[in-house]
């Protein structure tokens, strides 16, 4: 209940700071994320500015150049935009790791069920692509080509679509000798 | 197509998700009801397969990177439906769980990536099932027919949320630069995607025969 309460919380603050336009409101809910984060204020504040300063910085130089490099008409638009993002990139960062989505998503059971079984293999996968991309690395002596590249990707993706084939057949055998398949209506 | 938050205007948002709530129900829905026990692990670990192709990277003129979709390959083996599924629980979970993409671009992304562009991958398979040129096809439409349609929606932006003397309120770029900064690379991508489709098409074909 508490992550659905949570969950909902942070889609109700994501509708009402995308409504909002005017940048110093936007840069008060900035302040209040940051000071209700505290001691994480600094780690969160880092994660935010990584994950939002491709996007504000490409936005705020192409409306600049829009505005033909006249600051004064360009500061609204770019306050505004880089203000909501930075707002409702750090208000995820902030709400979302306290939230488990398989809880909060258990209205349907499907849905959670395959949830849980999604992320596990996604984060199985993951790794195992990094291992495969490292071992690329450490097998090719100079910098790796399209060729190459294009070469391992459809290796990588074919042995994927493999191993996802086996591991669905392992994981509804385990699940029908533990007898999950019984009650299914 | 890892739009932040705050870009989007509720007014694409909201309809958006209004429709691909009700597509996500019917699917859940049909997965529920299907007799098969290995249906819903099939369908998790397609969405991790398809999360695990996004991952694959090529490198672009310029020194860059992009990641393939692998959207056609997906449509080619599960048909649309599923993999809308899929694509739609990874945009899911890489919102709500890794922080990758915001969540109001969850919606516009299932729809353009998962629906749009599965159902036109598929049927561009359906042409010549088996053929290098059909796989090529379905792996590059489903990589630029989506670009297009993200394209449309965030150039649509400036004309929908504006203040009185004409600003705009969220993504301030119109048609004449979403279109060809976001379309032309993917026409690249998209190469990269129907050589990926064509080749681990083939390798998983020899494989069984083997």
């Amino acid at each position: 209940m508490k992550d659905r309460a949570l969950l909902a919380l942070y889609l109700g603050l994501v509708v009402a700071g995308s409504l909002v336009h005017d940048a110093r409101w936007l840069g008060a809910g900035l302040a209040l994320v940051i000071l209700s984060a505290w001691r994480d204020a600094w780690p969160l504040m880092r994660r935010t500015v990584r994950a939002v300063w491709p996007f504000v910085t490409a936005i705020a130089l192409g409306w600049l150049l829009v505005q033909r490099g006249d600051w004064r008409a360009a500061a609204p638009v770019t306050l505004r935009i880089t203000a909501r993002v930075t707002l409702l990139t750090m208000l995820a960062f902030r709400m979302l790791p306290a939230v488990s989505l398989p809880r909060a998503l258990g209205f349907s059971p499907t849905l959670r069920f395959v949830l849980v079984l999604a992320t596990s293999q996604l984060l199985t996968f993951r790794r195992l692509f990094t291992d495969f991309r490292l071992a690329l690395l450490a097998r090719t002596p100079r910098r790796v080509g399209p060729t190459v590249a294009l070469r391992h990707g459809a290796t990588t993706a074919a042995w994927f679509l493999r191993r996802a084939e086996h591991d669905a057949t392992l994981m509804s055998e385990a699940l029908d000798a533990r007898g999950f398949f019984l009650d299914r209506d | 197509m890892h739009i932040p938050d705050g870009f989007i205007a509720p007014q694409v948002y909201m309809p958006a998700y209004g429709v691909a709530g009700v597509l996500w129900a019917a699917g859940l829905r049909r997965l529920r009801r299907t007799l098969e026990p290995a249906a819903v692990p099939r369908l998790a670990v397609a969405t991790a397969s398809a999360y695990a192709l996004m991952l694959v990277t090529i490198p672009l003129p310029g020194g860059t990177t992009a990641h393939i979709t692998g959207v056609g390959m997906m449509a080619v083996l599960l048909g649309s439906r599923q993999a809308f599924l899929a694509l739609s629980l990874v945009f899911l979970i890489q919102a709500l769980s890794l922080g990758d993409g915001g969540v109001t671009a969850l919606p516009v992304n299932a729809l353009a990536v998962g629906l749009v562009g599965s159902a036109v991958a598929r049927a561009a398979y359906a042409l010549a099932p088996g053929r290098p040129w059909s796989l090529f096809l379905a792996g590059w439409l489903g990589t630029v027919v989506p670009a297009v349609v993200v394209a449309l929606v965030l150039g649509w932006q400036p004309r929908l949320g504006a203040t009185a003397d004409g600003q705009p309120l969220y993504f301030p770029f119109g048609w004449a630069v979403t279109l060809p900064a976001i379309v032309l690379p993917h026409l690249m991508v998209g190469i990269a995607d129907g050589v990926v489709t064509v080749a681990s098409w083939r390798m998983l074909r020899a494989k069984e025969a083997a």
